[in-house]
């Protein structure tokens, strides 16, 4: 009955990757010489935006960089290849490795509202709402490391470590929300 | 007063003042960069005459590219002008009558001191016409010479290359001395048969600070166009002769034809804005302007303007097409990827995706450098005050620079700009 398979857009909105090039980065070399680059100086980095996949990425002069943009892991994967490939082109022994995805993204939409300080009250420890402090409330899944945020009118962010965790976990919240419905006011 | 327009001039004076300035601005910065440079010039032992070379073979190559009226050669095209008034001037109207002061001023014929005028002009030679000029507005051929404009209008070309440099000199210098004694009279000229707006007399008397006619600004000297029949593209003429007030000081390459269909007034070219404007703009472009190139060469302008292109801490140099370049280039390059040497990880492609990159020195990785980035021929050398941006919008402003675009230097001292990358 509640199979949380029925259609239910998770919409990937964002993934952040990290990876390093394994070698020091001129910062300043970069941001004279590299194209859509944004130098920092305050903060000791560099951002570069690339166009084809949408992707802009924070690089440290100790060769860490973080991509963040992307819509999908291999997107970010792909960015992030074109992005060493560019510092490469720059002059800079850059070595692809440590690619790893930190953080996903994602929204998705019930097709109900949510009474929130029911949901709260059934899930009590995991569960977490304040209203004063912010309009949704938090439900974190601690064996996924998701952290979900649940709106009254249904629509709710989830954030995970990678794509695979995020959709269990809507999976898993779904007949707790389902529970706590309520009609939405059109 | 009548007018619903706006009491500022017409874009192209505007454009036109600017341009002037700004020819005005080069060359004194030539003048500046030259006579700085002649101490040392003659420490290192050479001569004047190099740095005189120099200094023609600079401003020749900044005329040519730029397409600048180049009010000391000889060589731009002259162009005959029409001054016309525009068609729904009419001296019945109101404006004069509402006016009687400057009914007064239109009678004038001799020049007054009453120069001051809101606005002045000069009208270069490479212009764009027609050209409406409102009333009031003063203008100023590039010798100096002043043409008050006291009834708006229009000011269109005649065909290229007329050089009735004979005629109307002796026009100018009968209609001199009729001046005062004909404010009623009608003096038709022979028109220029090849003018291609015909005009009735003129009434107008243009006056100028200088009296000289001679025709030895090469140039050609203003002429009257006669024809009393004048059927202007805009103005229906009335066939009733004007008096003729023309003291006319040649204007440095161009010709101006007087053209107007006030009755019995004479106009005196240098005012204040009061009249309506007529803003029927037919303008054209300049199309018979020779523009030797295009943008040319982009180092000698930037040495013309005294911005070295070294000094990268202040400097932001900006590219419009860039950003368009990039929008599409992306797509293109992607795909011609590299079977390109560079290869220096190449091996390690195999296993260790975790610890080594198999970066396979862009095998895998595609390039998406657009080429030809900075290669455009519009840029900006300027300072900025603040640049900033919001996700992919980015707003400028810019300040103290050169913008060539399409082929043309626009100076400025503060910019503006929005633009999405």
């Amino acid at each position: 009955m509640d199979s949380s398979d029925e259609a239910l857009d998770i919409i990937v909105t964002n993934v952040v990757a990290t990876f390093r090039t394994r070698c020091h980065l001129n910062l300043r070399t970069i941001a004279l010489e590299g194209t859509n680059v944004i130098y920092k100086p305050e903060v000791g980095k560099v951002l570069m935006k690339l166009r084809k996949p949408k992707i802009t990425a924070s690089i440290w002069s100790s060769g860490k960089i973080i991509c963040t943009g992307a819509t999908s892991e291999d997107e970010a994967k792909l960015g992030a290849r074109r992005l060493a490939r560019c510092l490469q082109k720059l002059g800079f022994k850059v070595r692809f490795s440590a690619f790893r995805v930190v953080n996903v993204l994602a929204v998705c939409s019930m097709p109900f509202g949510v009474h929130l300080i029911d949901f709260t009250k059934n899930n009590r420890p995991i569960a977490s709402y304040e209203p004063e402090l912010h309009p949704a409330a938090t439900y974190r899944i601690k064996h996924l490391k998701a952290t979900i945020q649940v709106f009254s009118t249904g629509s709710i962010t989830v954030t995970g470590p990678n794509v695979q965790n995020v959709a269990t976990a809507v999976e898993q919240v779904y007949p707790l929300l389902f529970e706590c419905q309520k009609p939405l006011c059109k | 007063m009548v007018c619903g327009e706006s009491l500022y001039p017409p874009k192209q004076l505007l454009t036109f003042f600017c341009q002037q300035l700004q020819a005005k601005l080069y060359l004194s910065i030539i003048d500046d960069v030259i006579d700085s440079m002649r101490e040392l010039f003659l420490d290192e032992g050479l001569e004047d005459r190099v740095l005189d070379d120099l200094r023609h073979l600079w401003e020749s190559k900044m005329m040519q590219s730029k397409a600048m009226e180049d009010f000391r050669q000889n060589n731009i095209n002259s162009s005959n002008f029409v001054l016309q008034l525009p068609a729904s001037y009419n001296q019945s109207d109101q404006e004069l009558t509402g006016d009687p002061i400057l009914l007064e001023t239109y009678r004038l014929t001799s020049k007054t001191s009453s120069f001051f005028t809101l606005a002045t002009f000069s009208l270069p030679a490479a212009l764009a016409y027609p050209v409406q000029i409102p009333a009031g507005v003063t203008l100023q051929t590039a010798s100096g010479q002043l043409y008050k404009v006291n009834v708006p209008v229009v000011v269109t070309q005649a065909p290229a290359g007329q050089q009735p440099v004979s005629h109307p000199t002796q026009k100018v210098t009968e209609r001199r001395e009729a001046p005062a004694s004909h404010p009623a009279a009608v003096q038709p000229h022979p028109i220029l048969p090849h003018e291609v707006e015909p005009s009735s007399l003129p009434a107008s008397s243009v006056t100028q600070p200088k009296t000289s006619l001679a025709p030895s600004q090469e140039s050609c000297l203003p002429q009257l166009s006669p024809e009393p029949e004048g059927t202007l593209a805009e103005t229906e003429l009335s066939p009733q002769p004007e008096p003729v007030n023309l003291s006319m000081t040649q204007l440095v390459p161009l010709q101006l034809q007087l053209s107007e269909r006030c009755h019995g007034l004479t106009v005196n070219f240098l005012l204040a804005f009061p009249a309506k404007l007529d803003l029927d703009y037919s303008y054209s472009v300049l199309s018979d302007i020779v523009q030797l190139d295009g943008p040319a060469d982009n180092s000698d302008l930037e040495e013309g303007d005294g911005v070295p292109l070294e000094e990268n801490d202040f400097l932001g140099i900006i590219n419009a097409e860039a950003i368009k370049a990039l929008q599409e280039g992306n797509g293109s390059s992607d795909g011609n990827s590299i079977s390109s040497s560079s290869d220096s990880e190449g091996a390690d492609d195999l296993a260790d995706v975790e610890e080594e990159d198999p970066l396979n020195s862009g095998d895998d990785v595609i390039e998406q450098d657009i080429p030809d980035l900075f290669d455009t021929d519009n840029v900006i050398v300027c300072q900025y005050d603040k640049i900033h941006r919001s996700k992919n919008r980015w707003k400028f402003h810019l300040k103290d620079g050169v913008m060539c675009y399409r082929g043309r230097d626009y100076v400025f001292s503060k910019a503006v700009g929005e633009a999405e990358w």
